[in-house]
């Protein structure tokens, strides 16, 4: 008789103990492609599907990086060429779905997303995937890429041509190429089955779905310090993408040079710390993040509100956080003693 | 001592170790951080202070852990971008080397945050 | 033990509740839990929650020697008159005492169905111990820290609940023995009276 009531408190005992609950598990992988560290998660209860889902995000990046990539030979830099040339290129329907997307975002952010300023770019030594420490260069090659003035508004884009009124138009789409594999990736995970997921290239990120019973909880690191500036919790199929100057640069001479090159001023841009945006597709976010940096603490809300972008937290120079109050309700910060500033909205 | 008083003094025994066990192991009292190396990934204690060569893509770069926190301190990369970063210290700051393919994220006891945007 | 009922009569003046020496004991055991409880409350302890509960052992004996509604009544006294005293009563305090309180009550009152002998003062002291450890800890963390980090202290609070119980038990068990053997010459020297009275 003693062992039976012994059993059972050791049952309820163990029972007890076990109250606190494993997470569900997340299969992570690392991959570099795309110039940066991309990392997926992925939850699914069979970790060979979630294994299969992180190969499939690698080959579909990888398409696209060999397709789009700036300066290393790719059909992109291809397209480059000919269209220094005056020529007229024959373009495939992703092409064109790409250079569309392209086209439209640029000329609602008033060209401040500018994926035709390539040769700047490539002047200011960003076309490497690791800068070394150098002169900035000189005033007169930027006043005279800026004099020669390309953008997508150059661009005459039908089904099956691309063809460009103006020879300076180089394409680099490093604001938006990345954000576009990022949704590329994401359809195939749909495609295959996969509900619940964040594809994370080089910081940028989409989510899908959720972790189990709570959402995907996302930190936005702190654009100065170590640590985490704010969090958010994605709710559906969501992208959350910033643009900081602190990504890529080079320092010279005790100034910080950033890769974000404001097209009108032909310096990098210095109106902001760094933007964050919420918005679901990814290109999107990834080119309005870019737009929105070079636009500013003061032009900002206009351009955000041309781009449909209503989910908006830029840092300003003086650590001043101004939000749209969307971004408002959605955004938990994680400092104390922020300054925030939550512009008006129009609801 | 009755039996049963044997028999509560053995549950209580046993009792204990399972919940130390439990309770206490699968993640370090302290934090510990993952270093990647290629595909390979590599956790370390920040508990004890090391300094580490670590070879990867383009050549050797140097990883010191002091005080509970991590840093590059060199690497072959022109950039130095993952010197840059600084020392990290807590559950989720990270930082790569990524022409030596060598990259560096602090682990804690759950995670707050799934996924870091920056 | 044989339990005389109070008994309580109407008179033109009131009623009067009549007291048995039992009665008196109870009474006399419970505030001498009130007073452990306080002391214990003053004491600075290495872990929020940790007290050697040295109350325990007033409980434990109670319900040895007169059963286990009794040692509800005491029990409960300590924690409802301590708190009072102290100024805690229905403060986060008063409730982890409570629920500790609770649990090891209801420990207690398994035992008590045990077949045979049962457990002595060392096992019930234990287990009580250890339930009101797991009550206290588990109101804490329903109601005021729900975070996982907590159980992070649990082992080593069971680990005090453990050390402590089997002191608190070795304790009652003196102090039974030692009643014991009171009673044991209080009889012997009455036996012996009546046994001088006889002759």
């Amino acid at each position: 008789m003693k062992p039976r009531w012994l059993s059972l408190l050791l049952i309820a005992t163990l029972g007890l103990t076990a109250c606190s609950e494993a997470p569900p598990q997340v299969h992570k992988a690392k991959l570099f492609t795309l110039g940066t560290l991309v990392d997926v998660s992925v939850l699914h209860p069979n970790e060979a599907t979630a294994q299969q889902a992180v190969k499939i995000v690698e080959d579909e990046l990888a398409i696209i990086n060999s397709q789009w990539h700036a300066w290393r030979d790719s059909p992109l830099t291809l397209i480059n060429q000919q269209l220094a040339q005056g020529k007229t290129v024959t373009i495939n329907s992703v092409s064109h779905h790409f250079l569309q997307q392209a086209q439209t975002l640029a000329a609602n952010s008033n060209q401040l997303f500018n994926p035709a300023i390539g040769s700047l770019v490539s002047l200011w030594g960003f076309h490497h995937d690791d800068r070394p420490d150098g002169a900035p260069p000189v005033k007169e090659k930027i006043a005279a890429a800026l004099k020669q003035a390309p953008s997508m508004a150059n661009i005459t884009l039908t089904e099956t041509t691309l063809a460009s009124n103006n020879p300076a138009v180089q394409f680099d789409f490093g604001a938006f190429g990345k954000g576009y594999a990022i949704d590329r990736a994401v359809e195939q995970l749909k495609l295959a089955g996969i509900e619940n997921a964040i594809v994370n290239a080089g910081g940028d990120l989409r989510a899908i779905g959720a972790k189990g019973d709570r959402p995907w909880r996302i930190g936005v690191r702190h654009p100065i310090e170590a640590g985490v500036i704010a969090s958010i919790e994605t709710n559906g199929d969501e992208s959350v993408f910033t643009s900081g100057n602190y990504e890529r640069f080079f320092d010279f001479d005790g100034k910080r040079y950033h890769h974000i090159i404001n097209p009108r001023s032909g310096y990098p841009a210095n109106d902001a710390i760094s933007v964050t945006v919420i918005h679901n597709n990814a290109a999107t976010a990834d080119a309005a993040a870019t737009a929105l940096f070079i636009a500013g603490e003061t032009e900002w809300p206009q351009i955000a509100k041309q781009m449909g972008i209503d989910e908006v937290m830029l840092i300003g120079n003086d650590l001043t956080i101004h939000m749209t109050p969307k971004m408002a309700q959605r955004i938990q910060l994680e400092i104390d003693d922020a300054q925030v500033n939550i512009i008006a909205g129009d609801s | 001592m009755t039996r049963a008083d044997y028999c509560a003094v053995l549950f209580a025994t046993l009792l204990l170790p399972y919940l130390y066990i439990n309770q206490w192991t699968g993640d370090e009292a302290g934090i510990s951080a993952a270093i990647m190396n290629g595909s390979e990934t590599t956790e370390i204690s920040l508990a004890h202070d090391h300094t580490l060569e670590i070879n990867g893509a383009l050549g050797t770069s140097i990883i010191k852990i002091e005080d509970g926190k991590i840093r590059f301190v060199a690497s072959p990369c022109l950039g130095k971008q993952c010197i840059h970063s600084g020392w990290l210290e807590h559950a989720g700051e990270f930082a790569a080397c990524l022409p030596n393919r060598i990259s560096v994220a602090v682990l804690g006891e759950e995670p707050r945050f799934d996924s870091i945007n920056f | 033990m044989s339990e005389k009922p109070n008994s309580a009569t109407a008179t033109k003046n009131g009623i009067t509740i009549t007291t048995t020496a039992e009665d008196h004991l109870i009474a006399w055991l419970a505030a001498l839990a009130i007073a452990i409880h306080i002391i214990e409350s003053v004491l600075p302890s290495p872990l929020p929650g940790v007290k050697p509960g040295l109350a325990n052992v007033i409980t434990i004996a109670v319900f040895i020697l007169y059963g286990w509604r009794t040692a509800v009544w005491v029990s409960m006294l300590r924690v409802l008159v301590g708190s009072i005293l102290i100024g805690t009563f229905l403060s986060p305090t008063f409730m982890l005492s409570f629920s500790g309180a609770v649990a090891s009550l209801i420990v207690l009152w398994l035992a008590s169905r045990l077949p045979g002998e049962g457990l002595g003062p060392i096992g019930l002291c234990l287990i009580t111990a250890m339930a009101h450890m797991f009550g206290q800890f588990y109101t804490a963390y329903l109601l005021f820290i729900p975070h996982d980090g907590l159980f992070k202290l649990l082992p080593l609070l069971m680990t005090a609940a453990v050390v402590f119980g089997i002191i608190s038990g070795i304790i009652v068990r003196s102090m039974l023995l030692h009643l014991e053997k009171r009673k044991n010459n209080t009889t012997a020297s009455a036996t012996a009276q009546r046994n001088e009275q006889e002759e």
